[in-house]
């Protein structure tokens, strides 16, 4: 053991006092909140540059009504009170009569007219939009662009013609707007958690209204940062220890310990790095929600057992890269071999949505409890407000823990034959024959 | 008494062998050294007592034990490749290599070492500022650290200056005088015949040679005259008796045919030319590598 803990604390050493380590500490939670960072400062920087559409209105209903909706917005809407700053585009529109000999010839030129960005685009409104049932090929709303579904201006658009036939059909009716007020009112069921008695006092809890933070930020701000930690932390070993291979420095220290010691050590370096970063993101993530006045939804239970499943999972990725790298001989080897090693930390990634929409539905609970998925889905499940089967972590802890032997020891067999092989390319085949024949 | 020894021992790698039925003994306390032609098996041998690559065949056993899974404990060792961490300083390496290897003193085995190869000044520089002697010198006191009771050292000599080699050649004696038994492989025969107590030569993963340099050069026989003449090789030719010359400008060296009488030799030389030098001696260790290693070889001049 001594010996592992002199190359575990080389290691460590080596990692923690460069810059690169600084760096990348600041760097994760850049990347981790980059997209989110991104979108709250986009938020404010909108596209308020004027916007300019015709409508083709083969019903002959609607142009007085867009038209007024639009003077309406142009003077109430665009400008910030107060401060008259620009928020929202004005929207200028054009009403052409159907060209009813030829009317793609009619569209066609109105397209070319948007793409010299005359025009931003046009909508075209169907002659029985107002009663669909009269001839339902022509009850339609079109809106053509170059972008037409990120567009905002087709969601404006739709209020006022929506509005305008709604008012049309109580017309139609003999009915006022006022007396059919009750009959368009929506309401919205409430998102709520669950009843809970209070273990102090005993006392019956009401349930609190679900948060968002709750439900996607936590489990997707663990899981990422796992991914993290095992991309920063694991990864980095299968060059390393190329290098210490094609360097000779491994037959140097092979002369003083066991390949399974050297292997060892530098699974262990690795973790204690990782272990740091996580401590100092945990720790600091802690004090900024209780300075925010969120202390109340720290999940302090899942904290630990994220650290338990984090310690397996990078003991395990560890020890696959570091296989890897004694098996590989250039760059070329460590760039073939590492994407498909990346594999159990990436496909957990891609079905994230799905386990966090139903944490507890077949899809989730499976793969979460196959082990090379299991740190990663284990910790989405548990940290969703939803409750999940207690034998569910114990099991799928478990199951890690096997297969982390199963991995050290399997990496230990590819470590002992590959770090002083020359020459032999780190394919599947010889990967099984140095875990299976040494 | 034997502090290694090797038997029977058989090391393939695929098609190839790279050692085979090999029987080696090493005394305690003496310098063995180890020659050989490149890729003969030299370094296989020496992997294969560091426990670094298992015999496919056969037993090594050290300290009278058989090899173990586990590390050699006091057994140090500098491989044919040297490598070091080379972000780390020199201080800071050998601190960590005295860790693994649990030295006693280890600040005090640093700074000694670190003066005793001229390396002392360079303590605190990253190991990849130094020149390649000095990268040497300092893979040799990581070896030694820990003040080993065998020391296995792959080629220590090569891109060596004479004084560095100097150098590490007095440390290796003194080692070996405090008891340490040393193991080296060399191409310097000129060294080996100097330093060593014991000499083994394996050729083609064969042992071909082993025994003191004495009982070696017995085998050949006093088959070699020196001569050296006003006249230059041109005064052999013709002469019967001369197996091969081998030339050196001033001096040529003869190998002798089984049975030849050297006074004819002499006789039929001074007959061409005044002699300055005429030496009757035993092969060197340098002729009988090449008598092995390289019998077809074509020399300056064959009589």
């Amino acid at each position: 053991m001594h010996k592992i803990f002199v190359i575990a604390l080389r290691e460590y050493k080596a990692a923690v006092k460069t810059k690169s380590f600084i760096i990348s500490l600041i760097l994760l939670p850049v990347l981790m909140g980059g997209s989110l960072a991104v979108s709250i400062i986009t938020e404010d920087n909108v596209d308020t540059d004027d916007k300019k559409y015709v409508i083709i209105d083969h019903s002959g209903l609607f142009s007085e009504a867009i038209q007024q909706s639009v003077i309406q917005h142009n003077e109430s809407e665009i400008f910030k009170k107060g401060t008259q700053e620009k928020i929202k585009p004005a929207y200028f529109v054009e009403f052409v009569n159907p060209d009813k000999s030829d009317s793609f010839k009619q569209k066609l030129e109105l397209s070319e007219r948007v793409k010299s960005k005359e025009l931003n685009g046009f909508f075209e409104i169907g002659s029985s939009v107002l009663h669909p049932d009269n001839d339902p090929g022509n009850a339609f709303v079109r809106y053509y662009s170059e972008s037409g579904f990120l567009d905002e201006s087709r969601n404006w658009f739709a209020n006022p013609i929506n509005n305008h036939m709604r008012k049309l059909r109580l017309e139609e009716m003999h009915l006022s707007a006022d007396s059919t007020k009750d009959l368009f009112n929506w309401t919205n069921i409430e998102d709520l958690g669950l009843l809970k008695v209070d273990e102090a006092s005993g006392n019956i809890q009401d349930a609190e209204k679900s948060n968002p933070i709750q439900s996607l930020l936590i489990p997707y701000i663990l899981v990422m940062l796992m991914f993290m930690l095992g991309i920063m932390g694991s990864t980095p070993l299968i060059t390393a220890v190329m290098e210490e291979k094609m360097e000779k420095i491994a037959e140097v220290l092979l002369a003083t310990v066991t390949p399974a010691q050297f292997m060892a050590g530098k699974v262990l370096g690795s973790t204690c790095v990782s272990l740091t970063t996580a401590t100092i993101y945990i720790a600091a993530g802690i004090i900024t929600a209780s300075q925010l006045g969120y202390a109340n939804m720290i999940p302090y239970n899942l904290v630990v057992w994220f650290f338990i499943y984090l310690i397996f999972f990078l003991i395990m990725m560890g020890s696959l890269f570091t296989a890897l790298g004694a098996a590989c001989n250039d760059n070329k080897d460590a760039q073939n071999v590492s994407f498909p090693a990346m594999m159990p930390m990436i496909l957990p990634l891609l079905v994230l949505m799905p386990v966090l929409k139903n944490p507890i539905g077949g899809l989730a609970t499976w793969l979460s409890l196959f082990p090379p998925f299991t740190p990663m889905l284990m910790i989405t499940r548990m940290a969703t407000p939803v409750s999940i089967p207690v034998w569910q972590p114990i099991a799928g802890l478990l199951g890690v823990f096997l297969f982390t032997l199963f991995a050290v020891w399997a990496g230990s067999r590819i470590f002992r034959t590959g770090i002083l092989m020359q020459g032999q390319k780190p394919t599947m085949s010889n990967l099984f024959k140095y875990v299976f024949r040494g | 008494m034997e502090i290694i020894e090797l038997r029977q021992v058989t090391k393939t790698f695929g098609p190839v062998t790279a050692v085979r039925n090999l029987d080696l003994k090493v005394p305690a306390g003496t310098i063995y050294g180890f020659i050989g032609p490149n890729g003969s098996g030299k370094t296989t041998t020496i992997r294969m007592i560091m426990n670094i690559f298992f015999p496919d065949e056969g037993s090594i056993h050290v300290r009278g034990k058989e090899h173990e899974s586990s590390r050699l404990e006091r057994v140090g060792y500098l491989p044919e490749d040297r490598g070091l961490y080379k972000k780390m300083k020199v201080y800071d390496v050998l601190k960590f290599i005295g860790d693994l290897k649990n030295t006693g003193n280890i600040k005090s085995e640093i700074e000694y070492w670190l003066k005793k190869l001229d390396l002392f000044d360079r303590a605190d520089k990253k190991v990849e500022t130094l020149s390649k002697g000095m990268t040497q010198k300092l893979q040799f006191i990581a070896t030694v650290i820990d003040r080993p009771e065998i020391i296995i050292l792959d080629e220590p000599f090569s891109g060596l200056d004479p004084v560095n080699a100097e150098i590490l050649k007095e440390a290796l004696l003194e080692l070996q005088k405090n008891g340490a038994t040393v193991i080296f492989s060399t191409h310097d025969m000129n060294m080996a015949e100097k330093m060593c107590d014991y000499i083994f030569m394996i050729h083609k993963g064969t042992k071909v040679l082993d025994g003191t340099l004495n009982s070696i050069q017995d085998k050949y026989g006093n088959d070699t005259v020196r001569l050296q003449t006003e006249s230059g090789i041109d005064v052999l030719t013709g002469i019967k008796g001369i197996e091969k010359v081998n030339d050196f400008g001033q001096i040529q060296e003869l190998r002798l045919s089984q049975g030849t009488d050297t006074q004819g030799i002499l006789a039929e030389v001074m007959k061409k030319s005044r002699i300055l030098k005429f030496e009757v001696t035993r092969p060197s260790l340098n002729d009988i590598f090449i008598r092995i290693a390289a019998p077809d070889r074509k020399e300056e001049y064959h009589a």
